[in-house]
């Protein structure tokens, strides 16, 4: 795929994105229910007088470059908290702060304005306009802007290619296929070059394969791209591939932040651990989570088959099955030794079962000998 | 509970709004009737057909051939019913009350989809206005804007309004909200957010919301012909008002076919206008392929057909527009292009005296506008100055409401016509109903309703308060409110089923003449004496143009001239009431000039007056009256007469020889028949001035052996026994009860049929198609006799007693030496009234003060010179 930027992507340096106590209360007297959250009162509470406490006490930090997955069940307030972060939603009280401006503190028109340059957003179901074709759409930030129309078609035209959809430029939204769409959706929010996107379950209205293939394509995309994303799923296994760092919300806060083996292997509470029951770990785990540090120097001594800490969880498994004994994880440019991964433990892994083996009372190889001698 | 004055409330915040916010009205009124003429304009001044051209390239344009083929015709087929010219007033006023309509609809639900608490508002205030009966705000509306288009066009607008609004509302709140949110994610501010993002898409839903107000303002255009709007409306609310289901289909299926033609063509813009909509119809094409039926022209093509059909009609607006600047400079035109607006309640008499001052006015070079009203917006707008005269104003009684509400901003003018009743009445088959006591009891025939009229008639709290109460009916009836048609169709339904009905009527009405029907008898008097029909005037219509004002004081019709007239009119049928009112001019000449006077300067001398006129009269009291009368409105017209008193054999020799010139008392064809009959060859016969009704028994000419009166002995079964009759109680019915059936011997063959004259003259007809034999009481001059072919039975016997009319005879040559004399005398009329006063006036004044007695009466009677002598 031919890749031609304009020369401001390459020199951009994404800003870093910080929400600073964030809360959103819906109903009446709003900044009284603030005060009873901070004094530790529940949502239910509230509820009871009539006021929805949406998102409570959320802070978090997005570095350049960073994809921040928030991840939660419908209701838990993380569509709300992405809708403060470029003022679509007010918050009721804290800050959000980007590129060293913040958020909360400028006039409406100013918002608009960051909105139009430095944040774009990509919705659920595409949001596409009906009315426009497929390079209106496109161009659609851009002509917000302001920006001329041969210059503004030309970087539509050139997103649109970013995003695969090259040939399509004059079809019509309704002529696209649901993954199509949400490329033009995706195309629309490239096209104004802004730092931040916002990606609200994004590919949570497709199909499972067409969806894989959005998350391979966003990896591949930020890979050049260099974007400070923050992407919102209700679906733990698309934040654990996606997310170089996940929250996780319930109820209105944030309960848990990490990379997506800390929330896999030391879940903040059981709630967090009950969702990562179904993730499918061998796709997230890697050797640095499953190795034991604990060694004794010569592991590695061995010209068998090492493994790294980044190696994925699978391919571990597969060198376990050539490998006669525990597998040694080397790190850095001299191989230093930094664990062993026995097999067992892969098992263990698996299985979600950290103990460690007990004893049997009549051990299968002990018998085997005794019947071999009688 | 205590009484809460909703209404009085009301009736002050009209009244405030009335005295502090008449400018505001004003301005609303002069936009509103500035763009319905405009448009009114444009729509009327092509030919019918190029118009109709136009729109089917339209229709061809937005829709495709078909559709344009279809439009064509339908167009054409308003043009062959004739009511192209109403069409397009109500087109103009159903597109000026849409264009408004949106320019407030559209705003507004822009305004209440943003805004929750604006759309809680606006919500009850559309249902407010489109569920209050139109009838309340017709009302106010004319005493805001005044009668005519911008009070249909505010009331259209009232009622149309809610769709534009709530679709409005309704398309934009729809509108994807994950767009609106998109808009706002990429910066779009509310204004673009609204016209980039919304309103495009809205755009179907507010084409709908557009159809919509469009369909109700049609609707609604049929209302807002009771306020004077004209147009297929007016039609309509003749039509019912006359129970004409057949005119009023022919008005209701060219609203029809504009309802039809403005939904499919403001559809189809819809699909044009959106880009959605532009979408869809291109799908939908490229899968239909090329079809000839459905083929659209490009919209340029479309553009152009209609910019050359509308140059020619332009063009030929603007050259046939010139023919109608011709106009006859004459001495008559007294009017000067002075505007009067005529208003009128659709009943005939109220069409008939209205087309004819119409007519008349015209004649005398005004430009003269007829509306039609219901009585309260009539009188409103009376009151209000926005129409200058109504010609059909019942009054004492039946019009007293109005009258007493708006007297004091009103000028009654005198009353024209005093032969009115109101009356309950029943179908002729009703046998054993002759009265208003009769009905006591009888509750249950009737299901013990009184089909009523309009709840706000004055005959209808007649009914309620004194009529039925006098006759203790108000126990076992119920007076049930409806409306004049509706009490017309249900009469006509009862009469179809012979099913027995009370009704409400009164006379004059149509219905006497097309139903056999009964007027029962009031013995008690409980109706009170009957309405004479007023001709009311705005205040200071008579300041204004005091010509006209004194044309129409003067103003007096005998029920002949308003029967032949009614007839004439009915005859020619709607929309040719000024063809039929001139055709009767025809027929009765001198009527423009007796009605509308033009008074000559004093100069202004005929050279027939330099010839003294030798008059010969007789010393009787009415010929002493005329003769003086003549002498001193000729003078004034610089003739000179000389009057000579002589007896009845000389006077007739003298004109016969010519040594006499004329004589107005000439009793015939009884009193003075003999000398008559010896002179007659040497005399001319210049009309009567003054008529005796002469009393008749009338047959069909078709019955031949019966000539006279004595010919019906014999002839019972023949009749059927029956000789119908009008109202019991009149003179002539008793003449006829007590002297001429006994005076032939008829009383044991026939019975005297008590009914009215209307119901005597629909068994007439009845009978003449039939061609049935019947004998009728009628009497001379009547219509009748010029209408069908009718034998009226001499009466030898002169039971009806002897009948003369009073003639002017004149010696032979008198005409062509007093060619202008002539002229006056042959359209000279006395009412009964006026020569009783000038008799009275000469007796009290005593012998030899004739001249100054004519002098004083000519004071009282200001119109009788301009009257005798028109010029």
């Amino acid at each position: 795929m031919p890749v031609s930027l304009p020369p401001t992507q390459e020199v951009s340096v994404s800003a870093r994105l910080e929400a600073e106590n964030l809360y959103k209360v819906f109903g009446r007297k709003p900044a009284q229910a603030v005060d009873r959250l901070r004094q530790g009162a529940d949502r239910e509470e509230l509820r009871a007088d009539g006021t929805t406490a949406a998102v409570i006490d959320a802070s978090f930090t997005v570095e350049p470059g960073e994809i921040f997955v928030v991840m939660g069940l419908s209701g838990s307030g993380k569509s709300t908290l992405l809708r403060m972060l470029n003022g679509l939603s007010e918050p009721t009280d804290g800050h959000v702060r980007f590129g060293g401006e913040d958020l909360t503190e400028i006039s409406e028109r100013q918002l608009r304005d960051v909105r139009s340059r430095k944040i774009s957003m990509v919705f659920q179901h595409f949001a596409l306009f009906p009315h426009r074709s497929v390079r209106d759409n496109a161009a659609y930030g851009l002509e917000v802007q302001g920006v001329p129309r041969a210059e503004r078609e030309r970087r539509a035209d050139e997103a649109l290619a970013l995003c695969g959809l090259a040939g399509w430029e004059k079809s019509w939204p309704d002529e696209l296929s649901g993954g199509m769409q949400q490329r033009v959706g995706l195309a629309r929010a490239l096209a104004t070059d802004a730092e931040l996107l916002l990606m609200d379950e994004s590919f949570s209205a497709l199909d499972p394969l067409i969806r894989r293939d959005m998350q391979d394509q966003l990896i591949e995309l930020q890979k050049k791209l260099k974007k400070t994303i923050v992407f919102i799923t209700h679906d733990l296994n698309e934040a654990m591939r996606l997310g170089d760092r996940i929250a996780v919300m319930r109820d209105g806060r944030i309960v848990q932040i990490g990379t997506a083996q800390d929330i896999l292997i030391r879940p903040a509470n059981d709630y967090v651990a009950s969702f990562t029951q179904d993730v499918d770990r061998s796709r997230v785990l890697t050797a640095r989570a499953v190795m034991e540090t604990e060694v004794r120097g010569d592991e590695a001594d061995c010209a068998c088959e090492t493994a790294r800490p980044d190696t994925p969880f699978t391919e571990l498994c597969a060198i376990s099955a050539r490998v006669p004994h525990a597998v040694a994880v080397v790190d850095g440019d001299d191989d230093r030794l930094v664990g062993v991964v026995p097999s067992r433990r892969l098992v263990g892994f698996l299985g979600d079962e950290t103990a460690e083996p007990g004893t049997c009372d009549s051990p299968r190889d002990k018998g085997g000998k005794v019947m071999a001698r009688a | 509970m205590p009484r809460i004055p909703l209404g009085d409330w009301v009736n002050s915040t009209v009244d405030w709004l009335l005295d502090h916010v008449a400018w505001l009205f004003d301005f609303l009124k002069t936009v509103f009737t500035g763009t319905y003429d405009g448009i009114n304009a444009v729509l009327q001044a092509p030919e019918p057909l190029l118009l109709a051209g136009i729109f089917a390239v339209i229709a061809f344009w937005l829709r495709g051939t078909f559709a344009g083929v279809l439009t064509f015709l339908g167009f054409a087929f308003i043009v062959s019913m004739e009511l192209w010219e109403n069409a397009m007033v109500t087109l103009a006023l159903v597109l000026v009350a849409t264009i408004i309509a949106l320019v407030v609809a559209v705003p507004v639900g822009i305004w209440a989809a943003r805004s929750d608490r604006v759309s809680g508002i606006v919500r009850p205030v559309l249902d407010f206005m489109q569920t209050l009966p139109a009838m309340i705000y017709l009302i106010p509306a004319i005493l805001f804007f005044g009668t005519g288009a911008s009070a249909g066009i505010v009331a259209t607008l009232i009622f149309a309004l809610a769709p534009g609004v709530r679709m409005t509302e309704l398309g934009i709140r729809q509108v994807d909200k994950e767009l609106v949110e998109a808009a706002e994610a990429f910066g779009t501010t509310p204004r673009n957010t609204l016209l980039r993002v919304q309103l495009p898409l809205a755009l179907p839903t507010v084409m709908a919301g557009v159809n919509q107000v469009i369909m109700l303002g049609l609707s609604m255009a049929a209302i807002a012909g009771m306020v004077g709007t004209g147009g297929l409306g007016g039609d309509v609310n003749e039509a019912i008002g006359q129970l004409n289901v057949g005119l009023g289909s022919e008005s209701g299926v060219a609203i029809v076919i504009l309802a039809i033609y403005l939904d499919r063509m403001t559809s189809a813009l819809g699909t044009q206008v959106s880009p959605l909509g532009r979408r869809a119809a291109a799908k939908a094409r490229s899968l239909g392929g090329l079809k000839i039926w459905s083929y659209r022209p490009r919209p340029q093509v479309a553009v152009i057909g209609v910019v050359i059909l509308g140059l020619v009609a332009g063009g030929m607006g603007v050259f046939g527009g010139s023919d109608d600047s011709e106009s006859v400079a004459s001495g008559s035109k007294v009017g000067e292009g002075k505007k009067v607006t005529l208003g009128y309640v659709p009943w005939d008499e109220g069409v008939a005296s209205t087309f004819l001052w119409k007519e008349i006015l015209e004649q005398r070079g005004y430009e003269v506008e007829a509306k039609q009203f219901d009585a309260g917006p009539l009188y409103t707008s009376l009151a209000q100055g926005d129409i200058d005269i109504v010609t059909n104003s019942w009054l004492p009684t039946t019009h007293e409401q109005y009258w007493k509400k708006y007297g004091d901003r009103l000028d009654d003018l005198g009353s024209w016509y005093d032969e009115t009743s109101l009356e309950l009445t029943v179908p002729a088959y009703m046998e054993d109903i002759n009265s208003l006591a009769d009905l006591k009891g009888k509750a249950d025939q009737f299901g013990g309703k009184i089909t009523g009229i309009e709840s706000s008639a004055g005959e209808m709290g007649m009914l309620k308060d004194t009529v039925a109460k006098e006759y203790g009916l108000d126990q076992e009836y119920k007076v049930v409110d409806s409306s004049t048609p509706a009490m017309l169709a249900e009469l006509k339904r009862a009469i179809s089923k012979k099913e027995p009905i009370v009704v409400t009527l009164w006379s004059p009405h149509w219905a006497y003449n097309d139903y056999d029907l009964k007027k029962l008898k009031d013995p008690k008097g409980a109706w009170g004496q009957g309405d004479g029909v007023h001709l009311l005037s705005r205040k200071g219509f008579a300041g204004d143009d005091p010509t006209a004002a004194q044309w129409m004081k003067d103003f007096k019709f005998s029920e002949k001239q308003l029967t032949s007239l009614e007839a004439e009119i009915n005859k020619s049928g709607k929309g040719k009431q000024q063809e039929a009112v001139r055709t009767w001019l025809k027929s009765n000449p001198g009527v423009v000039d007796k009605l509308a006077p033009v008074e000559g300067g004093s100069g202004d001398t005929p050279a027939e007056a330099k010839r003294p006129v030798d008059v010969a009269f007789f010393p009787w009291d009415e010929d002493i009256a005329v003769s003086y009368l003549w002498k001193n409105v000729l003078e004034r017209r610089g003739y000179k007469l000389n009057l000579k008193q002589m007896d009845v054999g000389p006077a007739y020799t003298g004109l016969a020889s010519g040594d006499l010139d004329v004589n107005f008392d000439a009793w015939l064809p009884y009193g003075q028949k003999n000398y008559w009959d010896k002179h007659k060859n040497n005399l001319t016969d210049l009309g009567t001035w003054y008529e005796r009704t002469s009393l008749d028994i009338a047959v069909p000419s078709y019955v031949k052996d019966v000539k006279s009166i004595a010919d019906l002995k014999g002839k019972g079964d023949l009749f059927d026994g029956k000789i119908i009759g009008i109202e019991p109680g009149t003179g002539q019915m008793q003449l006829l009860k007590n002297q001429v059936v006994p005076g032939y011997g008829l009383e044991d063959e026939y019975e005297v049929v008590d009914g009215s004259s209307p119901a005597m003259l629909a068994e007439l007809k009845r009978a003449l198609a039939k061609k049935e034999p019947v004998a009728v009481t009628l009497w001379t001059p009547h219509w009748a006799y010029s209408e069908y072919e009718l034998t009226k039975l001499k009466d030898p016997k002169t039971a009806f007693g002897e009948s003369n009319t009073i003639r002017n005879i004149s010696s032979k040559q008198f005409p062509e030496q007093y060619p202008q004399f002539t002229k006056w005398l042959k359209n000279f009329k006395m009412s009964e009234d006026e020569l009783g006063s000038l008799e009275a006036e000469i007796k009290d004044r005593g012998q030899g003060h004739e001249e100054e007695a004519v002098a004083a009466w000519l004071e009282e009677h200001p119109d009788m010179v301009g009257r005798m002598t028109p010029q």
